[in-house]
């Protein structure tokens, strides 16, 4: 391990460090709160020459996608970023990048979605693209969205399939906090360049994603959706060799606090994750036995896992910041009922939905819906 | 956790309280601890109510929500006294306040500085008026126990040879000058 430094930085300019130093080809980007910071960054960083990319400024977020797609189809390594809207705006491009097998890696800040407007976090957005084919991690810190980020890279090039980083608007992206950064020897040694398989080249003319009959299209369909169950292993790797080069650990399919003995445990994404430990401490002083259990991948969803962490007859308190439409509660509970129904009958499943459109979630608030929670 | 500070700074836009918060976190780390600062961005225009959050501690810092029962509440303006209050501060949280002259708040222990007229002296203009952040950053350091040398270090840090001088000097004065008010008999 070189000698990382410590730098004071806020989470979305740490993603743009990080696409700094995942020497990326090309950058696609169009602003949107609170995205803004890491394309602004990325656009200078191209401008004075720190970062040898090609930024292309687009009018709207369906041709940054569209600029994405046809960059990582030329071969590119490429990175894009989008908030809330402009992420809805991308839905049909996002299923071109994923059936289209091309490892983009993107940032998306969460912010809640129109109508009415609002500019900060929830998680309405990423969990709006389930269904896209798309790679999903979700971060709890600055520090986590800097390493996430080159383990998205490595990830999304290993399988061919896009993979979206997301992380709290103004939480985390607006937030200052330490940052350490390793050296780009290390950087380097865990992410390699980019080496396509193949890709469209005019010297070489080819076609690409024509039109196909049943039994052509089937098969891609369900490769797809192998290859997505198949890229668990490869999170929990890069995870691994992440931390053996550089240190630094943040889970890797999930992330779990005070949870080995725990009858009562939190389960939530994203900057709850993080201001949760500090509830989790609340209800121990309070003498109840509480844990954490933060799925850090979110698509897809570490079922093994969870199963396997979950400690026995345990009651999980699911905190989501999103709704599922036509039913009651969050999306969260929904995967997490699905995924234990049959094989942890032992569980209890509660659900809350909270933090909407960014309202402020203390460890005093969770602790203490958490504990109403138990009661009913 | 227990050792975890919390401070929260009450503002007006364009009183330059978002600076104030990072100086502050960046002070912690200049100082051997961990440091955050989270302002609130809202739709702000200048002259609106702001505030931004900023922690302190010596292992790691998980929080990610605003300040709701901070330790310190700075207010950048003595107009906002009252509402900085209202909006939350422990039992035996500590005010400090911008003002020419000011009395203890309730219960709390109140420092205050006169960080405007430390400023024009220092002759720290901005286009909307004197730079008031810079020598309440000197006097947070100060309430909070924070050496001198390393709030010099941390200007020095954000604005190398930029009015390094002026900054310093007016950051120094506050410093020294933030005093303990006496409470009401």
């Amino acid at each position: 391990m070189k000698t990382a430094q410590v730098i004071m930085d806020t989470g979305a300019h740490a993603a743009a460090l990080a696409v700094k130093s995942a020497r990326v080809d090309v950058v696609p980007g169009y602003p949107i709160t609170p995205q803004t910071s890491i394309m602004e960054a990325l656009a200078a960083m191209v401008e004075n020459g720190e970062l040898h990319a090609r930024f292309i400024p687009v009018e709207g977020e369906h041709s940054s996608m569209a600029a994405a797609v046809a960059a990582s189809a030329a071969g590119a390594r490429v990175f894009t970023a989008t908030s809330a809207n402009g992420l809805l705006y991308m839905h049909e491009v996002l299923h071109m990048a994923s059936g289209g097998r091309l490892p983009v890696v993107m940032c998306n800040v969460n912010r809640g979605i129109f109508a009415p407007w609002t500019l900060w976090a929830d998680h309405q957005d990423s969990m709006a693209q389930r269904d896209t084919g798309w790679i999903q991690y979700h971060c709890s810190s600055n520090q986590e969205v800097f390493n996430t980020i080159l383990q998205a890279f490595r990830v999304a090039e290993q399988i061919n399939i896009p993979v979206m980083v997301n992380f709290d608007g103004f939480a985390i992206s607006h937030c200052l906090m330490p940052l350490t950064l390793p050296s780009q020897e290390d950087i380097d040694r865990f992410l390699p360049p980019y080496e396509p398989e193949w890709r469209l080249d005019p010297a070489h003319p080819s076609s690409f994603s024509n039109v196909t009959n049943a039994p052509e299209y089937a098969p891609f369909r369900q490769m797809l959706s192998d290859d997505i169950m198949a890229s668990i292993p490869l999170v929990k790797q890069a995870a691994q060799e992440y931390k053996d080069i550089t240190g630094m650990w943040d889970g890797d399919t999930i992330d779990t606090y005070r949870l080995e003995d725990a009858e009562v445990v939190a389960f939530a994404i994203n900057s709850m994750g993080a201001e949760l430990r500090l509830s989790i401490d609340i209800l121990r002083q309070q003498g109840i036995k509480a844990g954490l259990l933060r799925p850090r991948l979110y698509l897809p969803f570490p079922a093994e896992d969870i199963i396997t962490a979950l400690p026995q007859n345990a009651q999980v308190m699911v905190l989501d910041r999103n709704y599922n439409f036509g039913h009651p509660g969050g999306i969260l509970a929904s995967e997490l009922k699905s995924v234990l129904f049959g094989r942890r009958n032992d569980i209890t499943v509660k659900n809350r939905v909270m933090g909407i459109g960014g309202i402020d979630l203390t460890r005093q608030f969770m602790a203490a819906e958490i504990r109403a929670m138990m009661d009913e | 956790m227990n050792n975890m500070l919390e401070l929260r700074i009450n503002g007006f836009g364009g009183q330059g309280s978002v600076t104030l918060a990072h100086l502050l976190a960046q002070a912690a780390l200049e100082n051997g601890e961990q440091g955050q600062a989270l302002p609130f961005f809202g739709v702000e225009r200048r002259g609106a109510p702001v505030r931004a959050a900023v922690r302190m501690s010596p292992g790691s810092i998980h929080a990610h929500s605003q300040c709701e029962l901070p330790d310190y509440v700075v207010v950048m303006s003595e107009k906002l006294t009252k509402a900085a209050i209202s909006e939350g501060i422990t039992e035996i949280g500590t005010v400090i306040i911008n003002a020419p002259y000011a009395e203890a708040v309730e219960k709390y222990c109140t420092w205050q500085v006169d960080a405007e007229a430390i400023a024009r002296e220092a002759e720290l203009f901005s286009a909307d008026g004197p730079i008031i952040n810079i020598p309440l950053f000197g006097a947070v350091c100060r309430v909070l126990n924070i050496p001198q040398n390393i709030m010099e270090q941390t200007i020095l840090n954000k604005w190398p040879g930029n009015n390094e001088a002026r900054n310093l000097g007016a950051a120094g004065k506050a410093y020294n000058e933030v005093r303990i008010c006496s409470p009401l008999l």
